[in-house]
């Protein structure tokens, strides 16, 4: 029950500034922060009832919800979380109101209607991460196209109509695979679309590879993976500051969770013999990124190539076939959610001041703006993955992972490690460009971030060390679901291409495995036998 | 030796939805003869009128009706009462807009009323038609009001010219569609179409029947026949110029009922009578179903006319609804049934918003000419936008809910190129009816028009519409399973 509420309370605003938009602007602004800080809330107490024990959804009836929706054709409004939605949903609830806050005095017109749209968008993006339901999926999926496509073309930059149709054809071409792909299931799932009754299914599916293919390019095009990325830099560039913070903070992730979701567990086989051309795409990704932001003039340009760069990252820790692989993935996409979008917030202060978002015009901001500068570092150093600060963590077990578990060759994971490499000199040498040297005399009458402004930048900041300092709080309530899908990827991959040791290796996982059962079983026996 | 001529037992009631649409039109004939009444209660009657067989024919559904009359020429079922549903919901629709449209011309009115609701009672006949023959007398009942209506606004060169090609493409077509029945008669020796299905298969084997060339061509040339009717490609070009010369009220009408009465005298036939066919019978509707879809849309992202477009849309969307068709199951047939609903309601309620942007100079027929309207006409930006995002089948409209069930269907037919063909066909949809939200919410207006003021009827028509696509799109359990 709580989760439909969080998922449709921002609906819920949508309707309510639509009534009320008669009463003047901030009347708006104060509904929709309201509406998405009691979202927040709620979804803050989802997280109370949350129990980190559980392998899988939760099945406390405020997580989890069944009702019949289309009976005909077997789909059902069908909602859960487990420990990879948990931080998605909370991170989505968590961005919204600090967006709505950030556009506080930026938007100047149609107000009502960007408003709306943020809300519908958050509805959209929290109804992605929290359907069981194939169907109700690809409709939140795509419903969630029309708001964001809103907000790029009505509030965005110079070439905002070419960048909307760009974002909307891109993903309307993956989806449109995925819907026959998902239709494919359903015929192999007893003609239902129910996601818990498929990933319990015995694999494998007629056609798993065809049918991964559907649903990883719809994903690929989202996150995005090389070389279907070139949509990102224009979307993130004309989209007004909010639609690139919910675009790389949220919207980004919906692919790889996508992955997570659906591509691994259901068709494990299929994306073990899907690493030999996915893990070098990531790892090109990773290295092109970084290059390419490494040259580019336009800060925000420069901050939307980085994005690309850092999703390669959790593109190779979700192929990685281990635990820590996968799990440094999905705290990464949290990371990369709060790292890049706390960017995009800065660079789009600053922008608001000066009207130009070009390095070459900055310079000894430093002097200027004391606190945005060290805000800025700050959040330099975590996107980085400075040991201390949330990319780190993430960064480092999705290495670890990938090194460790060896799915594929070792030296993809040293490629990818000078990534690491290159993100320090982009960001730096970014970083010195703009905040040291000697201050432009245009830029003298800058002034420092005002009190809403910190407010917005503050709470991530918290997130930010928390991630860094003591991670177990977000890693714990996510061990077993990620570890179920990594055993699930494992323990089905009996390929000889990965090399003798590793296949050695796994024998003996597997031996173990079966000791572990053997020793449930005389267990459970004895508890009969009691 | 004398014979006896056999009168069969009629159960006028199972009738009562056509009867009520003759006693209408009867109505409006005469009514239309006497001055002193407005002749803008003609609009109304007809609406009145078509809500009340409305009514008879979802009532006569929910009893399950199953019969068949006039020694088995008729069939009263499931099947031709929703399709009754649909072409009244059409013409209650189109009614709506029209009666704004017409303006204050009485000598208009009258003709025009009775034309639709005659139409409307060919496209009855249709659906219900159990035999080539009827489905024959009701489709000329239908094209024979429609050629007199696309030409209606007779001071207008390009109506006239829709007229004239409308009725010479449309008398071509009747002719393959009869020849095409002359060839089935002679390889079945009959026109009754359940009679036809059954012969084309012995045990559940083919029969030899169902190779026969005769029966072959016969089927090849009632197939031209609709493909005429409900424009398909390649027998579809007849379509943009007649939508753009039209009245956009009948073009409303022309891309609507006549093409799901076509579709209903389609799918009776070749829904059944596909799987006894040999392969390439299949082949041949798969094959036209891809064509449709993807050049109606290919072309459609050429177009400047915002008319010309719908025409090019309605195209790709009589391929979508072949994706049943080729699928030729039980869910295609129903799928197909609630996608032409669906569609009837989306597409005039496009046109509907078209005639909602009219300036005091006329119709704004370019899609520059919406520039703007985003924030300064927002209830028309908005059902303009409802039925643009439904056509192109996002989620939550029901025009994603039809696709899903058409895709469904083909799917369980295991026509998979079909359906990523179709997929792909919608993601390139949205790049042309995006294109009109973009110029109405993103550019800004080159000039100011002055729009009139809102018509209160068409208002409520769109609103009907727009509620009625969203309702649908979320639950689409509100529409019982049909046939």
């Amino acid at each position: 029950m709580l989760l439909s509420i969080v998922i449709f309370l921002p609906l819920l605003g949508v309707i309510a500034i639509a009534l009320l938009r008669g009463l003047g602007a901030s009347t708006i602004k104060w509904i929709a922060l309201l509406i998405s800080l009691l979202t927040f809330g709620i979804s803050i107490v989802l997280y109370t009832y949350f129990d980190s024990g559980i392998e899988g959804f939760q099945t406390n009836s405020q997580l989890y919800e069944e009702l019949s929706w289309i009976k005909s054709i077997g789909a059902s409004y069908h909602i859960g979380i487990d420990g990879i939605s948990l931080w998605l949903v909370i991170l989505t609830t968590f961005l919204t109101p600090l967006c709505i806050l950030a556009a506080w005095n930026s938007v100047e017109k149609g107000l009502s209607g960007f408003m709306m749209s943020l809300l519908a968008l958050e509805t959209g993006m929290l109804g992605v991460f929290c359907a069981l339901d194939l169907l109700l999926f690809f409709v939140f999926w795509e419903a969630m196209l029309i708001p964001m496509y809103f907000l790029i073309g009505i509030w965005g930059g110079e070439r905002r109509i070419y960048a909307t149709i760009k974002f909307v054809l891109y993903t309307m071409a993956g989806s449109a695979l995925m819907l026959v792909g998902i239709l494919a299931l359903y015929f192999q799932n007893g003609d239902s679309f129910n996601l818990v009754q498929l990933l319990a299914a015995e694999g494998p599916f007629d056609h798993a590879n065809l049918l991964f293919l559907a649903f990883f390019i719809a994903f690929a095009i989202k996150v995005p993976l090389f070389p279907f990325h070139t949509w990102l830099p224009d979307a993130h560039v004309e989209a007004p500051t909010v639609g690139s913070v919910i675009l790389a903070g949220v919207l980004l992730k919906m692919g790889t969770y996508g992955i997570v979701r659906f591509c691994l567990p259901l068709f494990p086989q299929a994306a073990a013999d899907a690493t030999s051309w996915v893990v070098p795409l990531a790892v090109i990704g990773i290295i092109y990124g970084a290059l390419v932001a490494m040259v580019q003039p336009d800060l925000k340009k420069l901050v939307a190539y980085s994005s690309v760069s850092h999703l390669g990252f959790v593109v190779l820790g979700l192929f990685s076939q281990s635990g820590t692989g996968i799990q440094g993935s999905v705290l990464q996409m949290i990371n990369h959610g709060l790292s890049t979008g706390a960017l995009f917030l800065l660079v789009g202060m600053i922008y608001e001041r000066r009207h130009s978002r070009m390095i070459v015009d900055f310079g000894g901001l430093a002097k200027r703006m004391p606190i945005f500068a060290t805000i800025f570092l700050i959040v330099t150093l975590s996107s980085i993955g400075l040991p201390g600060l949330n990319g780190f963590v993430g960064e480092f077990k999705i290495l670890l992972g990938s090194f460790v578990e060896n799915a594929f060759s070792r030296w993809y994971v040293v490629f990818a490690t000078s990534g690491v490499i290159l993100a320090a000199v982009y960001m730096l040498w970014m970083y010195q460009r703009v905040m040291f040297g000697t201050p432009d005399s245009t830029n003298d009458s800058l002034s420092d971030l005002n009190p809403r402004e910190l407010a917005v930048l503050l709470p991530i900041l918290l997130f930010i060390v928390w991630i860094g300092v003591y991670p177990n709080t977000f890693l714990a309530p996510m061990k077993p679901s990620v570890d179920a899908v990594a055993a699930k990827v494992k323990v089905k991959d009996d390929t000889p291409e990965v090399g003798q040791l590793k296949y050695h290796e796994e024998t003996q996982d597997n031996v173990v495995l079966k000791i572990e059962t053997a020793k449930l079983e005389k267990i459970d026996e004895e508890a009969l036998t009691k | 030796m004398p014979s006896e001529l056999n009168i069969p037992d009629i159960n006028w009631s199972l009738l009562m939805p056509q009867l009520i649409i003759v006693a209408t039109l009867l109505i409006v004939l005469v009514f239309d003869m006497i001055d002193s009444i407005s002749k803008k209660t003609l609009g109304w009657m007809t609406i009145v009128g078509s809500g009340i067989a409305l009514w008879s024919s979802i009532n006569l559904w929910q009893a399950g009706t199953e019969q068949t009359q006039f020694n088995e020429m008729l069939r009263i079922n499931g099947y031709s009462l929703f399709f009754n549903v649909i072409f009244l919901v059409s013409t209650i629709l189109v009614a709506l807009i029209s009666i704004s449209y017409l303006g204050k011309d009485d000598k208009k009115q009258g003709p025009y009323y009775l034309l639709i609701l005659l139409s409307t009672l060919g496209m009855m006949l249709m659906a219900a038609g159990n035999e080539l023959i009827i489905v024959f007398l009701g489709l000329e009942l239908m094209s024979l009001s429609l050629y007199v209506l696309a030409g209606y606004f007779r001071e207008s060169p390009a109506s006239s010219e829709a007229g004239m090609k409308y009725l010479l493409l449309g008398a071509f077509a009747s002719a393959f569609f009869l020849y095409g029945i002359a060839l089935l008669y002679g390889a079945a020796g009959t026109t009754n179409i359940p009679e036809i299905i059954s012969k084309l298969s012995v045990n559940d084997q083919p029969s030899p029947l169902s190779t026969s060339p005769l029966l072959l061509a016969g089927m090849f040339l009632l197939i031209v026949g609709f493909g005429f009717k409900v424009a398909i490609v390649p027998f579809h070009q007849w379509a943009p110029d007649v939508y753009e010369g039209a009245p956009t009220t009948i073009a409303a009408f022309i891309s609507a009922g006549p093409k799901a009465a076509g579709f209903a005298a389609f799918l009776t036939i070749f829904i059944d009578a596909l799987p006894t066919l040999p392969d390439q019978a299949t082949d041949v509707i798969v094959l036209l179903a891809m064509l449709t879809m993807s050049v109606g849309n290919i072309i459609a992202i050429a177009q400047t006319n915002i008319k010309r477009m719908l025409a090019y849309s309605s195209i790709a969307h009589a391929g979508y609804v072949m994706v049943g068709l080729a699928a030729a199951n039980a869910e295609g047939e129903s799928g197909a049934m609630f996608y032409l609903l669906v569609y009837c309601v989306m597409n005039i309620g496009a046109f509907g918003a078209v005639i909602l942007a009219r300036t005091a100079d006329g119709e704004n027929l370019m899609i520059s000419d919406y520039a703007g309207l985003g924030f300064r006409k927002p209830l028309l930006a908005i059902f303009m936008t409802t039925m643009l995002l439904s056509l192109a089948g996002f989620p939550p409209t029901a025009g994603f809910i039809g696709k899903l069930y058409l895709f469904k269907s083909a799917i369980s037919a295991k026509l998979y190129l079909l359906v990523i063909v179709g997929a792909l066909n919608t993601a390139i949809s949205a790049f042309y009816y995006l294109r009109v939200v973009v110029t109405m919410y993103m550019r800004e207006p080159e000039e100011e028009l002055e729009f009139n003021p809102y018509p209160s009827t068409l208002v409520i028509g769109l609103t009907l519409a727009a509620v009625g696509i969203i309702l649908i799109g979320i639950l689409p359990s509100l529409l019982p399973t049909l046939a």
